[in-house]
């Protein structure tokens, strides 16, 4: 029997002013697999990764690790979650740098050397250098406040990682370095993304979504190479499939 | 854009900063107390606890100039506050003012010297109600939300306009991005909250290195015990 990192059963959401921004969502991702979500803007990729650990609620259920999602066992389950945010402003509201990316593991009650260690790790992980540390998060360049946001979420050390947009405002250096760091991450991963070349790297599996719902979810590069299902959403056949590259 | 305005000197490491927060807590709250029991007659006392709160000044490191801006900014509150007790005649209102003067000279050192989130731990530890505590957290976290929407507003706003509008046009401008900035302002602080959530957060803000009670501590409490009795003996002379 396969462990279920994460499954959605017909889940709904409808956002306070009355948009209707997930319908129905059916989702199972096995523990260890790696799935893209993608699909053209507003299509509801953000609100379902806030659903993952109990940011917004919506109707249906959620099960992360064989645990349902409630009210009473968020704690938890914030835990086994990481979850990188579109806005990285939304995410660092530490002083300095440095105490954002511990913030996570302080609230973990992990031992102080265990702190130090995983706070160094994550921003190395992240491509963040040492000098950055005692800086003001509200002074960074928007690329190195999304690399600051990703090493605050690895140092928790989730078991599922969710990310949104990981690799935008990155320049192409750090963008490879991320898609590095990601491939060797064993955690849970599910990625929602506008950049196909990363899911072709990293993403056996892909969700398209649209205006709220699944159309399609399947082999990614099967589904990337459909030239029909990508133009009927709104995508683009990824160059490198195009041209015949990556052939693995 | 600079959002730690309340504590921007709580970083450094002068002998005031090294000590436990409910150390400086407790003897702040104290000396604050001397300051508001001296008699109104006593011109000699103001001027030792005066003297007194120079030296910690001296030793805290943080600059004297932002002590006085600081204090500088607050003075019309204090004035108004002043004013407001005019039954008590010139002497009355002299001695008010610099009562409030000198305490707040002693808020701004406590804060300065101590970082917000260890004071808050300091408080809880004294006995604090949490959610007070908590109040008081995110009113530090969100003060700095709210400049930067102002700053980043204001900015958008003065790439778009080419030339000053008349002056009722610039106050309707003004009304409608203050009631934009609040909006926004709640809307940021709510996805702030719930990427506080997202990394465990529960309640109590985490440091990093509390210090620790020791030696310094027993120091310090001991000369402002002591300081504190030897100006009431004075006065009850
Ligand atoms: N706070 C909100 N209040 C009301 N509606 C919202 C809110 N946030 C998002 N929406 C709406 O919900 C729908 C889904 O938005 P979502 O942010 O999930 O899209 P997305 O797929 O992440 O898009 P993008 O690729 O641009 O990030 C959109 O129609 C959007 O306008
Ligand atoms: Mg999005």
């Amino acid at each position: 029997m396969t462990e279920y990192a994460v499954r959605i059963i017909q889940l709904s959401y409808t956002y306070p002013d009355g948009t209707r921004a997930l319908e129905k969502i059916d989702l199972d991702v096995p523990c260890g697999e790696r799935i893209a979500i993608v699909g053209p803007s507003g299509a509801g990729k953000s609100t379902l990764l806030l659903h993952l650990n109990g940011v917004l609620q919506g109707t249906g259920s959620i099960k992360i690790l064989n645990q349902k999602l409630e009210q009473s066992g968020l704690r938890e389950v914030r835990r086994q979650v990481g979850l990188l945010f579109q806005d990285p402003n939304d995410q660092l509201f530490c002083p300095t740098v440095y105490e954002d990316v511990a913030f996570g593991p302080l609230n973990l009650t992990v031992p102080a050397d265990e702190i130090q260690r995983r706070v160094d790790k994550a921003l190395s992980d992240a491509g963040l250098n040492k000098s950055i540390r005692s800086r003001s998060s509200h002074h960074l360049s928007l690329g190195e406040r999304r690399r600051v946001s990703l090493a605050a979420v690895l140092a928790m050390e989730p078991a599922i990682l969710g990310m949104d947009e990981p690799t935008s405002n990155l320049d192409p250096r750090n963008r490879h370095h991320l898609i590095e760091v990601i491939s060797g991450l064993k955690a849970t991963l599910i990625i929602a993304t506008h950049d196909l070349e990363l899911v072709l790297d990293v993403c056996p599996r892909t969700v398209l979504m649209d205006q709220g719902k699944i159309w399609a979810d399947g082999e990614t590069r099967k589904m990337l190479a459909d030239s029909r299902l990508m133009d009927a959403h709104g995508l683009e056949v990824p160059l490198s499939l195009k041209l015949g590259f990556k052939s693995k | 854009m600079r959002h730690n305005f309340i504590d921007r000197y709580a970083a450094l490491d002068s002998p005031l900063h090294i000590l436990e927060p409910r150390t400086k807590l407790l003897a702040f709250t104290a000396l604050i107390v001397g300051v508001l029991s001296i008699p109104a007659t006593n011109g000699f006392l103001f001027f030792i606890y005066a003297f007194a709160i120079a030296i910690m000044m001296g030793f805290s490191q943080v600059p004297l100039n932002y002590i006085v801006g600081r204090a500088l900014l607050l003075l019309p509150f204090i004035l108004l506050a002043s004013l407001a007790a005019p039954w008590k005649g010139y002497l009355g209102f002299g001695v008010l003012f610099v009562r409030a003067i000198l305490c707040l000279i002693l808020l701004i050192l406590l804060t300065n010297t101590t970082r917000f989130a260890e004071l808050l731990r300091g408080m809880r530890k004294l006995g604090c109600p949490q959610i007070l505590a908590m109040n008081l957290s995110f009113l530090y976290r969100y003060l700095f939300v709210l400049t930067e929407e102002a700053m980043r507003m204001k900015q958008a706003r003065d790439c778009r306009r080419t030339a000053s509008a008349p002056f009722k046009e610039e106050l309707k401008l003004l009304s409608s991005m203050l009631g934009t900035l609040l909006i926004r302002s709640f809307e940021r602080a709510e996805r702030m909250h719930s990427a506080m959530l997202s990394r465990g957060y529960s309640g109590d803000f985490p440091v990093i290195s509390p210090r620790k009670f020791s030696w310094h501590d027993l120091a310090f409490l001991s000369v402002v015990t002591l300081f504190i009795v030897s100006t009431f003996c004075f006065t009850n002379r």
